[in-house]
């Protein structure tokens, strides 16, 4: 196994007062990491009704479900990303089942809107980050990002972005390598 | 495997953003865990996608953190997570390229590792059942196969003699068959054996009472004897004797004869009699 860079010591200390049920250590969690999960999460379901309900539901899961986060397995924010995000698909997925269920197209918006709610929702810049999203969005080429997007937040397989962008599907796999390497770059 | 090759593929990235099959996914989770390349690489992107993630950072709404605090219990012994029962959660953390992922699953691996185990271990000691009890049928079948073989030989054996006698048996059933009776001499002191000739069909057959045993190099052979005007017999071939003591009937033919004598002669027959062997001798 290969030793991970684990940026925070504290981090450790975090888990097992976690493990704990300590409420301090929630409090932490909840104030460093609430707003990533509530801005992923909306990003996948679009309405803050709907946002509210899921961002509640993964809190939930992530402290029933926190003796099985493995930290040798990965990163716990990412441990903590993929289960907001996952109950976002999950929660999207399921209201579209229920309301619309012939309307498929119509809730995978195609490039353009993709951009217009991005740049919506990113006009209160909360990460003040040495890099801003909008750096990103004009850094990083459309139909790269789109398709991050489509598969990272939408909970597209490869064959389903093919689909939905009528691409083949050696495209999409090509260009998601060549997104992620440009935006590793980016970060860097 | 190529590293390289490997991780230009794509699959880390699609890992990363967690649209793998469950099939990719346990093999990224394997192959990473012994190339530390490829371990480097899901980390470098691993954190691609938090800094990504994290540049559409929204606060929620500040009523949001009581409700959820109220949601939840805190200062308890620590619940175990159920696995299964709790389909939502599960599935939230399944999809999940790192952390949860392997955790959730880890039970469902090892009872099916268990049960594999197990169907293994009753394989094996089956196989070994069946092995033992092949072995044991293959000792029984050559077994029995060298006890046939010893029988069809006793078998071909007393056929033989039993033509032979049933030869022997028919030739004394024919009219004007002689039986002369050939008496040991001083050579073969007690030695004595009854002939049967047949001059009209020639055969000859002999049924030993007692003749005096030999070494292994030598046998007994029977001679016609046809006495000529001049006194001098004239000997005929009668063939070799076994000492079996059964009636046997003799493969050569005598035409003529005056008399049956027996010699001492090296194995296998000479073609002249050796007269200062000859051991018994009787008149027709």
């Amino acid at each position: 196994m290969a030793k991970r860079a684990r940026p925070f010591v504290a981090e450790e200390v975090l888990l097992e007062k976690l493990r704990q049920r300590d409420q301090q250590a929630f409090q932490w969690l909840y104030d460093q990491y609430s707003a990533a999960l509530f801005g992923v999460i909306l990003k996948v379901v679009r309405e803050e009704e709907q946002a509210r309900d899921v961002l509640q539901d993964s809190f939930v899961k992530i402290w029933r479900n926190l003796d099985s986060y493995d930290a040798d397995k990965g990163r716990l924010f990412t441990w903590l990303l993929n289960v907001a995000r996952n109950t976002a698909i999950d929660a999207l997925r399921s209201s579209q089942a229920n309301n619309k269920p012939s309307a498929a197209k119509t809730i995978h918006p195609d490039a353009d809107t993709v951009h217009i709610v991005d740049r919506q929702q990113s006009t209160p810049p909360i990460n003040p980050a040495h890099i801003g999203l909008k750096d990103v969005v004009e850094k990083l080429r459309p139909e790269r990002r789109q398709l991050i997007d489509l598969v990272y937040f939408g909970g597209y397989t490869h064959e389903e972005a093919a689909d939905e962008l009528g691409l083949p599907l050696g495209t999409v796999k090509t260009r998601i390598r060549a997104a992620l390497q440009e935006l590793k770059q980016l970060f860097t | 495997m190529n590293i390289q090759d490997y991780i230009e593929s794509g699959i880390l990235d699609t890992y990363v953003l967690g649209a793998t099959s469950d099939q990719e996914r346990r093999e990224v989770a394997c192959l990473s865990a012994i190339y530390p390349e490829i371990q480097q690489e899901i980390d470098r992107l691993t954190e691609t996608m938090e800094e990504y993630a994290l540049l559409y950072s929204v606060e929620p709404p500040t009523d949001l953190k009581a409700q959820i605090m109220a949601q939840l219990a805190f200062g308890e012994a620590p619940v175990k997570p159920l696995f299964g029962s709790n389909g939502n959660g599960v599935s939230a953390a399944a999809p999940a390229p790192a952390g949860g992922t392997f955790a959730v699953s880890r039970p469902v691996f090892t009872m099916s590792w268990v049960a594999a185990a197990s169907v293994a271990v009753v394989m094996l000691v089956f196989s070994y059942f069946l092995v033992s009890q092949l072995q044991q049928t293959q000792r029984a079948t050559v077994s029995l196969q060298s006890g046939k073989d010893k029988l069809q030989t006793e078998l071909t054996d007393l056929r033989v003699r039993q033509q032979n006698q049933d030869q022997a048996l028919a030739l004394l059933k024919l009219p004007g068959t002689k039986i002369i009776s050939v008496q040991g001499n001083e050579k073969a002191p007690g030695g004595g054996m009854q002939v049967y000739w047949n001059e009209k069909t020639q055969q000859v057959a002999v049924a030993i009472n007692k003749m005096p045993p030999l070494p292994a190099d030598q046998q007994y052979q029977l001679w016609g004897l046809v006495i000529g005007a001049d006194g001098k017999p004239q000997p005929t071939d009668a063939g070799v004797l076994d000492l079996t003591g059964d009636v046997q009937k003799q493969t050569r033919a005598i035409a003529r004869a005056n008399a049956f004598a027996v010699t001492i002669e090296k194995k296998g027959g000479s073609p002249t009699p050796t007269l200062s062997n000859l051991v018994a001798i009787g008149n027709v």
